[in-house]
């Protein structure tokens, strides 16, 4: 009998999941999210006092508060991403360059169905971090600066999203690159994404190979810094939503697709 | 049921410029056993791997069960076993096993009694909640098996089977893998131990540098006054 395609999918991403929690990073990320929640807890402290000095004239904390917590989240943001990449860097590779894949596949198994419930189980664990600290950063924020939580949402989605692209594009490189080298182009990739965007987000044009960067590229921290944007009111991003969505989505869709390809040509050994 | 389990016509496969397969046709009708024979490197594992799907022929048709690898359906109620057998150190036998059988079709109460069958064919039952990484290189061959046995196979492709396996564990393999044939399970092994492939098959075909160099039963291959190992090395240094 063949198991129907939903559920041999929920079977291997639970199984996914369960593998990413029993790795050894996984108590080290739980430090460092902690170690962010500390963090955010002692920038948005200062909430009490009502007044600071910013360039020898006193400023409300309300005023600066925005452009604070937006900056935490997406910093924190970016973070979830990183740690996706990270995560998805040798969670299907392991499983190849191991062997223990060849059993799962010589199962009516497809192999899109196991690289993308490999996936599923490494966002997993990133998700549940994310959604942890940048809800609970949102919450500090809310309730010491008085920012909307609608927009923290939107911020957690956007967030999502480009995990989910950084974690697809790692994992798909992941099949040819050492897991060294998969680590350091998240970092690269996230990085120079970062840096583009934060351009983009000013309308500032880098041009030449910049400025096609600039159409092409993922908006990793413009969608998030763009889902904040009642945040920083009255500044806003120079960036169409619409567009942004657009090529966001398209993103997922791509770094998805470049997964499946490359995995469905990958010659499994052992 | 295919009334042909597997077949190979005009196989060959490159890797960087070297045959591992050349034009090897092959084929076994369901119910029936054949053992692949050949020296190290001589493309047995290859032969398996192409079978599964693990890599694409570079020339030639493949079908596992009427169907072409790259179906899943190929795969519905085949059971493998690979050489260099690497299972997840972390999970317990018992959950690696549910695993296996979720995704071997079985469900609620049909997949747990298969399990507690199968724990119990392979003297596993008292390591069901062990962790796998914690088991010897014999107990963990045996969970291979178990995993094999699941869902009652109509076709199980072994590769090396009883490595690592203890003179016991290697009685015990054979009388589990000649149940299945008595089952009318097909059967594709691989081995060195021309013994046991003497024991499970009732054909051979003898693989040499990537060519198939005799096929047939094991009264046809096997000349008068040699034992099976005769015809080995006669076939393999002609």
């Amino acid at each position: 009998m063949k198991p129907t395609a939903p559920r041999i999918f929920s079977e291997l991403a639970r199984e996914a999941f369960r593998d990413a929690t029993r790795r050894r990073i996984v108590p080290i990320i739980a430090v460092f999210a902690l170690l962010s929640l500390l963090a955010v807890n002692t920038c948005t402290s200062c909430a009490g006092s009502s007044r600071i000095v910013q360039g020898g004239s006193e400023v409300s904390v309300a005023d600066v508060s925005g452009w604070t917590g937006m900056l935490m989240m997406t910093l924190l943001s970016l973070w979830t991403m990183v740690l996706a990449g990270l995560l998805a860097s040798d969670h299907l590779a392991e499983t190849v360059f191991d062997g223990s894949a060849n059993l799962i596949l010589a199962r009516p198994v497809r192999r899109s169905e196991f690289a993308l419930a490999r996936l599923a189980g490494a966002l997993g664990i990133a998700y549940v971090t994310g959604a942890l600290v940048l809800t609970v950063s949102a919450y500090l924020l809310h309730i010491r600066n008085g920012v909307s939580l609608g927009a923290a949402f939107s911020a957690e989605l956007a967030c999502a999203a480009g995990a989910f692209v950084v974690a697809a594009l790692a994992m798909a490189l992941s099949l040819h690159l050492t897991r060294i080298a998969t680590a350091i182009s998240v970092l690269f990739f996230v990085g120079a994404i970062t840096f583009v965007n934060i351009f983009t987000l000013f309308g500032r044009s880098l041009g030449g190979v910049g400025h096609v960067l600039q159409y092409f590229t993922p908006p990793l921290c413009t969608a998030v810094v763009v889902a904040l944007k009642p945040w920083i009111a009255p500044v806003t991003p120079a960036v169409d939503p619409t567009i942004m969505i657009l090529k966001l989505v398209f993103w997922m869709v791509a770094s998805a697709l470049i997964l499946l390809a490359t995995f469905r040509n990958q010659e499994l050994g052992n | 049921m295919a009334s042909v389990a597997l077949e190979l016509v005009g196989v060959s496969k490159r890797y960087a410029g070297r045959y591992a397969l050349r034009d090897v046709d092959l084929s076994l009708s369901s119910g029936s056993a054949l053992g692949l024979l050949g020296p190290n490197g001589a493309g047995k594992t290859s032969a398996l791997r192409l079978l599964l799907g693990f890599t694409r022929a570079s020339a030639g048709t493949i079908r596992l069960q009427g169907l072409p690898p790259s179906n899943p359906a190929s795969r519905v109620g085949v059971a493998y076993l690979p050489e260099r057998l690497t299972l997840p150190g972390r999970m317990t036998v018992r959950s690696f096993l549910r695993h296996h059988a979720a995704l071997a079709g079985l469900t609620g109460a049909a997949l747990e009694s298969d399990v507690d069958r199968v724990l119990e064919q392979t003297d596993l039952a008292a390591r069901a909640f062990d962790r796998i990484g914690s088991l010897s290189k014999g107990l963990t061959q045996r969970v291979g098996f178990a995993q094999a046995f699941l869902a009652e196979p109509t076709l199980m492709i072994l590769d090396e089977p009883t490595s690592g396996l203890d003179p016991i564990g290697v009685r015990d393999a054979r009388d589990w893998i000649l149940a299945a044939r008595k089952r009318g399970c097909s059967l594709l092994v691989s081995s060195h131990l021309l013994s046991e492939v003497e024991r499970t098959c009732d054909q051979v075909a003898i693989i040499d540098e990537g060519s198939l160099v005799a096929k047939g039963r094991l009264e046809e291959i096997v000349q008068a006054g040699e034992t099976l190992e005769d015809a080995f090395v006669r076939l393999v240094r002609k």
